[in-house]
C-alpha cells in the first residue's frame, strides 16, 4: 500500500513494509533533484534555443559531452523511477481488478525498464564514427 | 461529483500532470533513440514532432513539468516542517502565482516560434 501521510515520522509509522518507506523517501529526494535537472533542461532545450531548431547534429554534439552524458544519465533514471513509482500508486488507487491491476503494472516495469535500456546504449553511442551519416 | 477544496484540487492536477509527464518521457526517449540509427532516420522523427500540434503538446508538457515541480516542493514543505500542513492553501495559491509567472513568459517566448516558424 502507499503511503499517504504527511511527514516523515506518520510515514515511518503507515509504512507496510520497509521498501514501502524507502520508496517514500526516494520520491521526495529524487523529487527535489529532478526540480533542478529537469527545468535546467527545458531551459537548455527550450528557452536559450528555439525547440524547432533541433536536428541530428545538435542532439549528437550534446551527448558527445561527458557532463551532458552524465547529467542526462541521472535525470534519465530518476525520472524513471519516480514517474514509474507514483504511476504505481495511481494504479494501485483507481484499478480494483486483481489480474489487470499485475497486468498493467508488468506492462509499465517492462516499458520502462527497456527505456532506460536504450536511452543509457543511446548516451554512450557517441560520438559515432560516422555510420550511416 | 465530489469538489473538494484546495487540498483536493492540488493532488488532482499533481496527479493529471505526472501521469502527463510520464507518458510524453516514454516518447521522449523513444523519439532519441532513432539517433542511434543514424541522422537520416533521426532528422525525419525530430522533423516530424516539429509540427505545431506536437510543439504546442510540448508547450503544454513544460506547464504540467512546472506545476509538477512547485507542487511537488509544496509537498516537501508540508512533510518536512511543523508548520506546512497549516498553510498548505496559502501555499498552494503560492504555487500557482510562481506558475503564471514563470509560465506566461514561456508562453510568450515560444508561442511566436510554432506559429511564425523562426526556428529553422
Amino acid at each position: 500500500m502507499a503511503i499517504k501521510t504527511r511527514n516523515f515520522n506518520e510515514a515511518r509509522q503507515q509504512a507496510s513494509t520497509n521498501i514501502e518507506l524507502i520508496w517514500w523517501v526516494f520520491m521526495r529526494v529524487s523529487g527535489v533533484l529532478l526540480v533542478f535537472l529537469v527545468l535546467g533542461h527545458i531551459y537548455m532545450n527550450n528557452i536559450m534555443i528555439s525547440n524547432t531548431s533541433i536536428d541530428y547534429d545538435y542532439v549528437a554534439s550534446r551527448f558527445s559531452q561527458p557532463l551532458i552524458k552524465v547529467y542526462d544519465l541521472v535525470m534519465l533514471a530518476l525520472a524513471m523511477l519516480h514517474g514509474t513509482n507514483g504511476l504505481r500508486y495511481v494504479i494501485d488507487d483507481y484499478v480494483h481488478h486483481a489480474g489487470w491491476r499485475s497486468f498493467i503494472k508488468f506492462v509499465l516495469y517492462f516499458l520502462v525498464a527497456l527505456l532506460i535500456a536504450t536511452g543509457t546504449m543511446l548516451l554512450f553511442s557517441f560520438p559515432f564514427n560516422k555510420v550511416g551519416g | 461529483m465530489y469538489r473538494g477544496r484546495e487540498g483536493q484540487w492540488a493532488f488532482y492536477l499533481h496527479r493529471i500532470t505526472g501521469v502527463a509527464i510520464l507518458l510524453y518521457l516514454l516518447v521522449h526517449v523513444g523519439e532519441l533513440t532513432a539517433a542511434m540509427f543514424g541522422a537520416k532516420y533521426s532528422n525525419a522523427i525530430l522533423e516530424f514532432f516539429h509540427q505545431p500540434l506536437f510543439q504546442l503538446g510540448l508547450l503544454g508538457v513544460i506547464g504540467a513539468v512546472l506545476y509538477h515541480a512547485l507542487n511537488g516542493l509544496r509537498i516537501l514543505i508540508m512533510d518536512f516542517t511543523s508548520w506546512g500542513t497549516r498553510v498548505q492553501q496559502q501555499l498552494w495559491y503560492g504555487v500557482l502565482v510562481l506558475f503564471a509567472l514563470l509560465y506566461i513568459p514561456t508562453m510568450i517566448k515560444i508561442l511566436p516560434e510554432i506559429f511564425g516558424g523562426g526556428g529553422h
